[in-house]
């Protein structure tokens, strides 16, 4: 059974319309990603799963359960972390986890979640003196205090220098390892690549695609490129006749070749083949930002860059 | 420990870690007392009116303490947990976000009776001021005084845009109302219809009640519906407005 059913799903603030019919699963175990620019419907879309906000048309089924009508079991079952929520300024960490975890039926252990978070020397530092990493693994340990079966985890990493994002993405990889169903919620590409087993990407409310991150790259069908210096002469033919090979260009002394993913090892043994050396190799994979520029003719960073910062809280 | 009493224990812990608070609280009310009383009974012309009477003093002190939680403290607590997101946070967990709301009056409310305590008890030995007199209408007097306070609070809480906004609220309010109870101009010496809207303002009100019965006598009965009613009408609104996010 699904962890997480969405059919259907439709929301709109008087005549915005955040979420246009939103349909999808999540299975045990798995980290989905709810991946697009601001303001695109995500916050909205997981508000709804978490029964923070009433669905206009559509059902949603979280553990079995609907999370309006059950909506207590929900929130026993289901930990959240919430974009740019606070605790009060002198509040100290280990009073927090403590505080938060007299909520729930399941309670983890403070001492083992502060080590598993880095937080540990940090128990007694109040939440003003920590960090804007501290805080935002602070707010994970929060969610995770209920020993949730779910953990729903909003643009997590925003704010954070790059150190901190790949700290946190590790964190992410260890709560799944406990067991824990991962929804993340985030407008970066790389985040959901290096992260997500499979993704939705929404935009302006819909749901433009759903697949692993390698399926979109091969649905979107972008092409590898192949970049490297020729040390010898080269008869760019020798390439362009090759069956993987799209396209071949030179830009002053660089020769460049594109492809599906097995362009490399053709055109590796092609230059072998005729004793070229070569230098300067690179390969540029496709990224998903490729595959979203693709699917929906818009570059992410630049659609997040032109939404003005207020309709962020009901994206 | 339930959820309830794990937020009330660390609102409190998180009020007496405010240094600002604990000034409001259990050091500002004994010091005005002692700034404007003790010149004025030293003095001992035996003055008539509202301010010659020697229960005035000690009354305004409590109705100050009461009111500086209420409508100072409560509304920008809860104005910067509601910007905070810690209102929307709470409503992720199994817990009402609104228990929060009955922690943060529960502790303020605790603090308020301390704060009153620790000024009668101040006003008893510093002033030499007898303990109230009529109890059962002190306590009355005291019980409605805040209660119509606080909703006040809520109600600045509920429908201040932002925590800066309650921030401002709350003072704008304070000083036209310790006004109007008589802190400058003794009501006796005001024109009549503002002594008569002074009366059964809500420190106006808390105030009289609270010295007649400080000095023995039955406080007035319309003064207390009155304060009954601001705190039913002042909490039902703030229910009603309340906005959570």
């Amino acid at each position: 059974m699904p962890v997480i059913e969405v059919e259907h799903l439709h929301k709109r603030y008087g005549e915005k319309v955040a979420v246009d019919d939103v349909s999808f699963t999540v299975e045990q175990g798995e980290i989905f990603g709810v991946l697009g620019p601001n303001g695109a419907g995500k916050t909205t879309t997981v508000e709804c799963v978490q029964g923070l906000r009433r669905a206009d048309g559509g059902s949603v089924r979280v553990l079995g359960l609907d999370p309006i009508r059950d909506r207590t079991e929900v929130r026993q079952r289901v930990g959240a972390q919430l974009q740019e929520s606070q605790l009060p300024d002198k509040l100290r960490v280990r009073e927090a986890l403590d505080l938060y975890r007299s909520f729930y039926r399941q309670k983890a252990d403070i001492d083992e979640l502060l080590a598993d978070l880095g937080l540990t020397e940090q128990r007694n530092t109040a939440f003003h003196k920590l960090s804007g990493g501290q805080k935002q693994r602070l707010s994970v340990a929060l969610a995770l205090v209920g020993r949730p079966e779910v953990a729903i985890l909003d643009e997590l990493t925003t704010g954070l220098d790059p150190q901190g994002r790949r700290d946190t993405w590790d964190l992410v990889e260890r709560i799944r390892d406990r067991g824990v169903t991962v929804v993340l919620v985030t407008h970066f590409m790389e985040e959901a690549e290096r992260l997500c087993d499979r993704l939705a990407i929404i935009d302006t409310g819909r749901i433009v695609a759903i697949d692993t991150p390698s399926g979109l790259l091969t649905r979107v069908g972008t092409e590898h490129r192949v970049h490297f210096r020729p040390l010898d002469e080269l008869d760019d033919s020798l390439l362009a006749a090759l069956p993987e090979v799209t396209g071949v260009s030179r830009s002053g002394d660089e020769v460049t070749v594109t492809g599906p993913e097995q362009v490399l090892q053709s055109v590796l043994a092609t230059l072998a083949e005729h004793k070229v050396r070569y230098a300067a190799l690179r390969v540029e994979q496709p990224t998903l930002d490729d595959a979203f520029v693709s699917l929906t003719g818009r570059h992410a960073g630049r659609a997040a860059a032109t939404q003005p910062p207020t309709d962020k809280r009901s994206s | 420990m339930n959820a309830l009493t794990k937020l009330i224990a660390v609102e409190t812990k998180l009020f007496l870690r405010e240094p600002v608070s604990l000034f409001f609280v259990f050091v500002l009310p004994i010091g005005l007392m002692l700034v404007f009383g003790l010149p004025q009974r030293g003095s001992d012309t035996g003055s008539a009116g509202q301010h010659g009477e020697l229960t005035f003093l000690p009354a305004l002190a409590l109705a100050l303490t009461i009111g500086m939680l209420a409508l100072f403290t409560l509304p920008m607590a809860l104005g910067i947990y509601r910007e905070r997101r810690v209102l929307r946070r709470l409503a992720t967990t199994p817990v009402h976000p609104g228990l929060l709301l009955v922690a943060q009056v529960v502790v303020n409310l605790v603090m308020g009776v301390a704060g009153a305590v620790v000024t009668a008890i101040g006003v008893r030995f510093l002033l030499d001021q007898s303990s109230p007199a009529n109890v059962p209408g002190f306590v009355l007097a005291f019980l409605l005084g805040v209660a119509c306070l606080f909703a006040i609070g809520l109600l600045i809480a509920a429908l201040a845009p932002s925590a800066r906004a309650a921030q401002s609220i709350g003072p704008a309010l304070f000083f036209p109302l310790l006004f109007l109870a008589g802190a400058w101009l003794p009501r006796d010496q005001m024109p009549t219809v503002l002594a008569r809207i002074g009366d059964y303002s809500p420190l106006g009100a808390t105030v009289d009640t609270l010295a007649a019965a400080w000095a023995g006598e039955s406080p007035a009965v319309p003064q207390l519906l009155v304060l009954a009613a601001t705190a039913v009408l002042g909490s039902v609104l703030a229910t009603r407005f309340f906005r959570w996010e």
